[in-house]
């Protein structure tokens, strides 16, 4: 990505200001979400699923060759898309494709079964009942974003606030100059991904929340809180003005309103289209291409010199 | 003194349908009896599952689901002919042809029910039983 380009537009385009910015980086994040699932499918029916699981490992060391050139580049812009791919690749080959070997393959675990018979094949499958165990480690690695004075993230700063660290961790030892965009977008997504998906799976667990009342409490409860956390983050989102900061910050919006889509299927009111590209070929184009446009509309947008490699932004954070 | 025919017919239609009420409770609640813990994949009875059933569970866990209706059918097998499953295996080996393993023991119940979505997946077992050389399945 040239370090030049738009530069000399930066802050002068009328179409690229709040809300724009916003809007359009949160509608790319949240249908980046269904074709995130459509793409794995696409991959694990294209390849056959022996092949994908077996070349998953080397598919997965791809994302960290992106990662290493995000790593290189100067532009944060570049470092944002880049650490923002790398994280989704890694962590379909890595965690969704390896959980799947494991739990499909090499454990023969079975699936959740569900319905009044208990002879309806749910959608937890093997390698997301695995998935479902790893919250200790989740917890355990967000940790130390919670007690890492370098961490510009919002929620963990208003953790920080919360639990009265902030003294006792001192002011940052990081510029925004010093941040590499790339590998915090990358553990980013990789972090709001496996966040999310253990929020739905505990909340769908029924040795947790069993299958009746106290199911559909707690996942009510769950898109209750997913919207107002999402809508709060998505009115500040609106306010940005750079489309780097924006996209980082539109990762975990699109992701939380997500898992309201995620229940809603469970909840059979919604027909998960994007797990089946095939039946619904047209929609999917459609949509495929409208997330393309999106993409190639925020890489054209014109960005201020701090996003494309001139001086940084004071505090610009994911 | 029963003047009315009809009244009689109700009342054995009534028996019935009471009779019938209570076999299906009973099956219910032996049902709910076996059903497994809460959150644990699987089903109780692997070996009376329709196949249909049987043909999704093996799309997003084949090598779970081969396995467990191998396992019912070592049971079955041991039941009817009084043979361990190796045993059964091994004569049929001894016959030549593809050797049966694992693949091809299961391979077979997963053919049997793409091909008999209707069937129970015991009927399955059965016709593996009779490809082994099992007469008695």
């Amino acid at each position: 990505m040239s370090t030049s380009v738009n530069a000399p537009l930066a802050g002068k385009s009328k179409l690229w200001q709040p809300p724009i910015v916003g809007i359009v980086t949160f509608v790319l994040m949240f249908v980046g979400v269904g074709l995130a699932h459509t793409m794995m499918v696409l991959i694990e029916h294209g390849l056959g699923r022996d092949t994908t699981l077996a070349i998953s490992p080397l598919l997965g060391f791809s994302g960290i060759v992106m990662l290493w050139l995000g790593i290189r580049s100067k532009s944060e812009n570049f470092q944002t898309w880049i650490g923002f791919f790398g994280g989704i690749i890694v962590w379909m080959c890595w965690v969704e494709f390896f959980f799947m070997w494991y739990g499909r393959e090499n454990w023969g675990m079975l699936p959740r079964m569900d319905g009044p018979d208990g002879l309806r094949v749910s959608g937890t499958w093997p390698e997301y009942m695995i998935m479902g165990s790893t919250v200790g480690i989740l917890l355990m690695m967000l940790c130390f974003y919670t007690f890492d004075k370098d961490t510009r993230c919002n929620m963990f700063l208003w953790f920080q606030r919360r639990l009265g660290l902030q003294d006792s961790l001192g002011p940052s030892t990081k510029t925004a100059k010093d941040r590499n965009y790339a590998i915090i977008t990358f553990m980013e997504t990789f972090f709001v991904t496996w966040f999310c998906y253990a929020w739905n799976l505990l909340c769908f667990d029924p040795a947790l929340v069993g299958d009746d009342l106290l199911f559909k409490g707690i996942n009510l409860a769950s898109v209750f809180v997913a919207t107002i956390w999402s809508g709060y983050c998505f009115t500040r989102l609106i306010q940005f003005k750079r489309t780097s900061t924006a996209l980082r910050y539109a990762i975990p919006v699109g992701n939380v309103m997500w898992v309201n889509v995620e229940i809603l299927e469970k909840f059979d009111m919604v027909n998960a289209i994007w797990v089946d590209p095939w039946s619904y070929t047209l929609e999917m184009s459609v949509i495929f291409g409208a997330f393309l446009v999106l993409v190639a509309l925020l890489v054209l947008a014109p960005k201020k010199p701090s996003e494309v490699g001139g001086r940084r932004r004071q505090g610009a954070s994911a | 003194m029963n003047r009315n025919p009809r009244r009689g017919t109700g009342r054995v239609r009534a028996v019935c349908a009471a009779g019938l009420l209570l076999a299906l409770a009973s099956a219910g609640a032996a049902a709910e009896l076996v059903r497994l813990p809460r959150g644990m994949g699987g089903v109780s009875d692997i070996g009376a599952i329709p196949c249909k059933v049987f043909s999704q569970m093996v799309v997003v866990a084949p090598q779970g689901t081969r396995l467990s209706l191998l396992t019912w059918a070592a049971g079955y097998y041991s039941a009817t002919s009084g043979k361990a499953l190796f045993d059964v295996v091994s004569a049929a080996n001894a016959g030549g042809g593809p050797p049966w393993d694992f693949e091809r023991l299961t391979g077979q119940f997963v053919a049997y029910c793409a091909a008999n979505p209707e069937a129970i997946t015991s009927e399955a077992v059965k016709d593996l039983g009779r490809q082994l050389g099992l007469e008695a399945t």
